[in-house]
């Protein structure tokens, strides 16, 4: 049981980051550099765990917030520049980031990691214990995103979002603030992967950064391009995809040594086929321009 | 001391520029983002490393770069052309980019193991300069690189196919209009951009050693270089390969090695926000 909850935590933890990477991918910007944010909400809801006693809530928000903060590099990028360079410079923030994490030694203690993070504190009294509190956390979470999402894609907001996919100058010459519009979309998308890494990094109680590489970038924008674009149950179909699998070859009996390469394999594959076959993804329901 | 520093420095650009010539033919003949060229890099590493076992380390080479640009060509043929015959957008171009890349580097994994390797080579010697030394692979590295750009600068600005190229790179439409045979060229553009890659791949890991998940900041690296030097201009790839060098080996003496990919990048924002034209690029404006 313990094992299944411990998977389905992970799956809540992928749905997040997918889900959030699909806010910007939304308004047809393709960032590789989730996993940064992921990060950094990581460290920062470490540094809040061990420097100070607050409730779960109050640690959530400033970790979102100051996640969110992070995201106006990307903003002011994506202002900036179109197509491939705006790619490149979010690729560009993956590298950074990952690099200070590996290298700013006196705060993240570099490569080693930083172990015993002390975990969540309900309303500052109750420790979360054991992996059931967690994925109930986790879940609740899961379904506030899913619901804030459901909400914003009705929403005159989501509409908006959703319009600078097809044509940015109309959106402009209609009155809108276009770079409000980018801006929001990635602070939303940072602060709920920041969200995602904190709850990872509390549960895990040890964090480095080999966690959060432009492999793993590149891993949850496969996840959400397999899974699709667009809509809700489409992310959420990736991230079952991506994390449902190795389980599935593990239960074959296969060695990790084989089966971790092979699971990349299929990954690429199963990206690849989904990309000709059927662009907007297996559940999603638009084709990113 | 310093003119070591710049000595290495202006070598490691030369690689830089190889394979920013590399990604650039690719890149601005049929605009695919081709991540994939990072998988292409590995290959030839791989292929390298696994030929010398059983032949010269020359005919080993000279296989490698021929099985890297079949390569290359394959994805175009395979993954590119498929799509660019459903009108796919170049956002889904590079999402397919990437898996190719996770597909050739977990294969590679899978055959060959996940730890580092090296190329045991017989080039060991140093080469002492008086105020600086050179050793063996790196003399290899130069002449190679020397001839290599020289001959594609020539190749490139004075034959008629380096036109197409060209022409291509500005309009594709137009140039199929005229009567020509745009897949012919990309074909080409394919062919050579696997070449260099694998050249410069070659050349690296004698000196470096290897292991599958390399590709990728090397491919980076070489784009940011591409960048730097000017876009829409291939040849301008040496000067922005050899600027990036020289800075990334002079940072080295303050800094460590760690850092490097930090200054990349920053190099790249400032020179994305102050001259996003590169060094040597025409001034272009963007709709």
């Amino acid at each position: 049981m313990e094992y299944i909850l411990h998977i389905a935590f992970m799956l809540n933890i992928y749905i997040m980051l997918v889900l959030s990477t699909n806010v910007t991918v939304m308004a047809n910007l393709l960032t590789l550099c989730q996993a940064a944010f992921y990060g950094i909400g990581a460290y920062i809801g470490t540094l809040f765990l061990m420097q100070f006693e607050l409730p779960i809530i109050i640690i959530a928000l400033c970790v979102m917030g100051l996640s969110g903060l992070c995201s106006i590099i990307i903003t002011l990028a994506s202002v900036k520049f179109k197509g491939d360079y705006f790619i490149l410079a979010t690729l560009g923030f993956q590298m950074v980031v990952y690099t200070i994490l590996y290298n700013w030694i006196d705060v993240t203690n570099g490569p080693f990691g930083i172990s015993g993070i002390p975990a969540l504190k309900l309303l500052g009294i109750w420790e979360l214990q054991g992996v059931y509190a967690y994925f109930a956390v986790s879940l609740i979470a899961v379904l506030l995103m899913v619901a804030l999402f459901a909400g914003l894609k009705l929403s005159p907001y989501g509409r908006a979002l959703r319009s600078l996919r097809s044509d940015e100058q109309s959106l402009q010459a209609l009155g809108r603030d276009v770079s409000f519009l980018k801006g929001s979309a990635f602070f939303i998308s940072a602060a709920f992967a920041g969200l995602a890494g904190m709850l990872y990094a509390s549960y895990a109680s040890y964090i480095d950064p080999t966690s959060f590489t432009l492999l793993e970038s590149l891993f949850i924008v496969s996840a959400l391009f397999i899974g699709g674009t667009g809509n809700i149950a489409g992310p959420i179909l990736g991230a079952l995809f991506v994390v449902i699998l190795p389980e599935l070859l593990r239960f074959i009996g296969m060695p990790e040594s084989i089966a971790a390469p092979l699971r990349q394999i299929i990954y690429g594959l199963a990206l690849v086929l989904v990309m000709y076959f059927r662009p907007q993804g297996l559940g999603g329901k638009e084709i990113i321009k | 001391m310093l003119l070591q520093f710049i000595i290495n420095g202006l070598i490691t650009g030369l690689l830089y520029s190889l394979l920013a010539i590399g990604f650039a033919l690719v890149y601005n003949t049929t605009k695919v983002f081709h991540i994939a060229a990072a998988g292409i890099y590995v290959f030839a590493a791989y292929m390298f490393w696994w030929l010398s076992g059983y032949m010269p380390l020359c005919l080993a080479g000279g296989l490698s770069l021929l099985l890297s640009m079949g390569l290359n060509y394959s994805i175009d043929l395979l993954v590119y052309q498929p799509l660019k015959r459903k009108k796919a957008s170049n956002n889904i171009a590079l999402v397919s980019s990437i898996g190719v890349m996770t597909i050739i580097v977990n294969l590679l994994a899978l055959f060959f193991g996940n730890e580092p390797k090296s190329v045991s080579s017989t080039f060991k010697g140093v080469y002492d300069v008086g105020l600086f030394s050179l050793s063996q692979p790196q003399l290899i590295q130069v002449g190679c690189c020397l001839v290599l750009i020289m001959g594609f600068i020539v190749f490139f600005l004075r034959s008629q196919t380096g036109l197409k190229i060209k022409a291509i790179s500005e309009d594709e439409l137009l140039y199929a209009g005229l009567g020509y045979n745009s897949r012919r060229i990309r074909a080409f553009a394919f062919l050579l951009g696997g070449f260099f890659i694998a050249v410069a791949s070659c050349l690296n890991v004698v000196e470096v050693g290897m292991d599958v998940n390399m590709g990728m900041n090397v491919l980076i690296t070489a784009i940011v270089a591409m960048i730097i030097g000017g876009t829409g201009k291939i040849e301008a790839c040496v000067l922005g390969g050899l600027t990036l060098g020289l800075i990334q080996s002079l940072v080295l003496i303050h800094f460590s090695t760690s850092w490097q990919n930090a200054i990349t990048f920053i190099l790249l924002l400032a020179f994305l926000f102050i001259r996003p034209q590169g060094l040597a690029g025409y001034k272009q404006r963007t709709v």
